[in-house]
């Protein structure tokens, strides 16, 4: 896709009082893009949302829509509609009336309001449903009328807060396939913020991740799965085992100094700029392969670390077994279920192997130490 | 003795007070309301309407508009402080609007008595300011100083149950419409009054009920006729004490009194279908 800076962020920076909430935003997104922006709570998200939407003014930066300055346009002037987390339905109104009232804002007619919102009644599988109010509605029809309400004054860019945590986890899994089927049909661009990483993975084109009032990376989902840029992402896209290891750039590969746990060993750089010293490794469960202790064999590049299973649990599909590495835990899948007390290897493909430098003075990233809790739990 | 009984036996107090104090009183000046010299009959209500029809106009009208105006203006403080930008202006209106609360009928008669007076300090200040001429003043001691004594008085109360309605509001439903492009006036009528609008109702009975009830306010600021249906009962039993066509106003009192609350209980029964 296309970077022609549709809609562009330039150096935003929000305050809220003494507490810098966002630093130093720069995005650019296409048409008919759909951005996940992804983080936990207290990272800046609904922020950034907002000042989108032109319910708060930034400290410092600008935002251009088609190169116009939209910084500090009303929010009904910048082409932009908000679908909101808690819906924000009127209650006193109809469904037929919800969705029209922005087009009665606009002046139109009031038979083409009626054909307008019917046509969107039916696009969103609402028909016969008019003259309800909001509170006879279902969770997920009360979603797609704010969805519809959004939709019905034909903006450029569709902002969707969180409009999926209020749901059903089964309704959730299906309405996250419409409305990024619906987005792709009407060709609009969307700006989903979400603190649930699978939803991002699954609907967005490219994910925005934000930490601390900041862009920690962004990319195409396989990008930040595969290819994280910092221990944060690896952590917060599931690779919440963490090991602390040394080693040296020798050539295009990474030397893997023998440790209490592990073997030497080596895996490619692949690009990345590593520097000798301790290194913080992270992976996933899923991306570990679990052995007895006596079979390994060697099976491509990658490190394989010795420890005895804590516990096994089976979470469906797999056996999740907590291996204890020395004074650490961490978590490994397997296919089969591996005895408590056994002594097992558990082998880490290079390529899911996320590698980096410890920053100086400070120790391990502040989620490495919550995640050995998480083992426990 | 059965737990019953004991239970009975503790509510007692509470219903007989209830029963001796309120329902009886009621029901005697009910009854009295329809006896002549000793026997059953329509001569209170009769003379009563001959006497007092135009009063019972008077004061279903000063009262209705009162209550109208009590409306627009709780609504009008309500809105600004809900939707108010300025937050030192909304800071000062949150501070200044409940006085009057406070501030018993008797008094806010007494005030506005010298206020609005032919040579009071509303027509001064307009004379001071060469907005009105000496000969021009009118006296505003009549149907019009009743509305205004009513309004400043009963506004405060009404703004505060609206305003306090308006701020528990989604902010959300508030913010959708702006986004859609809804002016300040529009957010205000269309989507947060129609969210209010039991609260708001509920404020205006109970303020029109109580306005049916002052006497102080038609007293000291229009002792003239015709007057509000509190001062006609006064007049009977102190001047006459003619206790049957006092009866007789309460008892229409009453069904005026009853007649809004009816609306309302109608209107909630509706919202609750």
């Amino acid at each position: 896709m296309e970077r022609n800076g549709f809609l562009e962020l330039r150096g935003i920076a929000s305050r809220y009082g003494a507490t810098q909430v966002l630093t130093d935003i720069d995005l650019s997104i296409a048409k008919g893009e759909f951005v996940a922006l992804l983080g936990s709570s207290g990272c800046g998200k609904t922020t950034l949302l907002r000042l989108l939407a032109g319910f708060i003014g930034p400290s410092a930066g600008e935002v251009k829509v088609r190169h116009r300055d939209v910084t500090y346009l009303p929010p009904d002037k910048r082409g932009m509609a908000l679908v909101f987390q808690s819906y924000a339905l009127w209650p006193h109104m109809t469904v037929a009336q919800n969705i029209g009232y922005g087009l009665k804002l606009k002046g139109v007619p009031r038979q083409e309001i009626a054909t307008r919102v019917a046509a969107m009644q039916s696009l969103l599988g609402l028909d016969g449903l008019d003259a309800r109010k909001p509170s006879a509605l279902s969770g997920g029809q009360r979603q797609r009328v704010a969805l519809g309400r959004a939709l019905a004054i034909d903006p450029e860019i569709l902002l969707l807060d969180e409009p999926l945590s209020n749901l059903d986890a089964r309704i959730r899994l299906t309405v996250r396939h419409e409305l990024r089927a619906l987005q792709k049909r009407l060709g609009i661009t969307a700006i989903h913020v979400t603190h649930d990483r699978e939803e991002a993975m699954v609907m967005a084109d490219r994910i925005v991740i934000l930490n601390a009032g900041k862009i920690a990376q962004q990319g195409t989902p396989e990008d930040v799965y595969n290819r994280p840029a910092s221990a944060f992402v690896a952590a917060f896209m599931g690779a919440e085992n963490v090991l602390f290891l040394n080693g040296t750039p020798q050539g295009d590969q990474f030397a893997i100094a023998a440790g209490p746990a592990n073997a030497a060993g080596s895996v490619p750089l692949g690009g990345r700029a590593l520097a000798a010293g301790p290194v913080e490794a992270r992976f996933r469960p899923e991306a570990a392969r679990l052995f007895a202790a006596d079979e390994i064999a060697a099976i491509g590049p990658g490190i394989t670390f010795r420890g005895e299973v804590a516990a096994v649990s089976y979470p469906g599909g797999h056996w999740r077994h907590v291996v204890r590495l020395g004074q650490t835990e961490i978590m490994a899948d397997a296919e089969r279920a591996f005895e408590p007390g056994g002594r097992v290897a558990v082998f880490v493909p290079a390529e899911a192997l996320f590698l980096f430098n410890l920053p100086e003075a400070v120790s391990a990233f502040p989620i490495s130490q919550t995640s050995s809790g998480k083992v426990h739990a | 003795m059965s737990r019953r009984l004991l239970g009975l036996l503790l509510v007692l107090p509470a219903l007989a007070v209830i029963a001796f104090l309120f329902i009886l009183p009621l029901i005697m000046s009910a009854v009295g309301a329809f006896q002549v010299e000793g026997a059953f009959g329509w001569g209170n209500f009769t003379k009563t309407f001959d006497l007092y029809t135009k009063d019972i106009i008077f004061t279903v009208v000063i009262v209705s508009l009162s209550t109208v105006l009590i409306g627009i203006a709780s609504i009008a403080i309500g809105g600004y402080l809900t939707l108010g930008e300025h937050p030192v202006a909304v800071a000062i209106l949150r501070w200044l609007y409940r006085w009057p609360m406070f501030i018993p009928f008797i008094v806010v008669g007494q005030i506005l008595r010298t206020f609005l007076a032919k040579n009071g300090m509303m027509n001064n200040t307009f004379i001071n300011l060469g907005l009105l001429t000496p000969l021009d003043a009118v006296s505003f001691l009549d149907w019009r100083g009743i509305v205004v004594a009513f309004v400043w008085k009963q506004t405060p109360f009404v703004a505060l149950l609206v305003a306090g309605a308006m701020a528990s509001i989604n902010r959300d439903t508030i913010e959708a419409a702006r986004n859609l492009g809804a002016s300040r006036l529009r957010l205000l009528l269309e989507i947060v009054v129609p969210q209010v609008a039991m609260t708001l109702t509920v404020g205006l009975i109970l303020s029109f009920v109580t306005m049916m009830s002052v006497l102080s306010v038609p007293l000291m600021i229009n002792a003239q006729s015709p007057t509000m249906l509190t001062a006609d009962i006064a007049f009977r039993v102190n001047s006459y004490g003619d206790y049957g066509v006092a009866n007789a106003l309460g008892l229409i009192s009453l069904v005026l009194a009853a007649s809004v609350a009816w609306i309302y209980l109608r209107a909630s029964l509706k919202e609750r279908a």
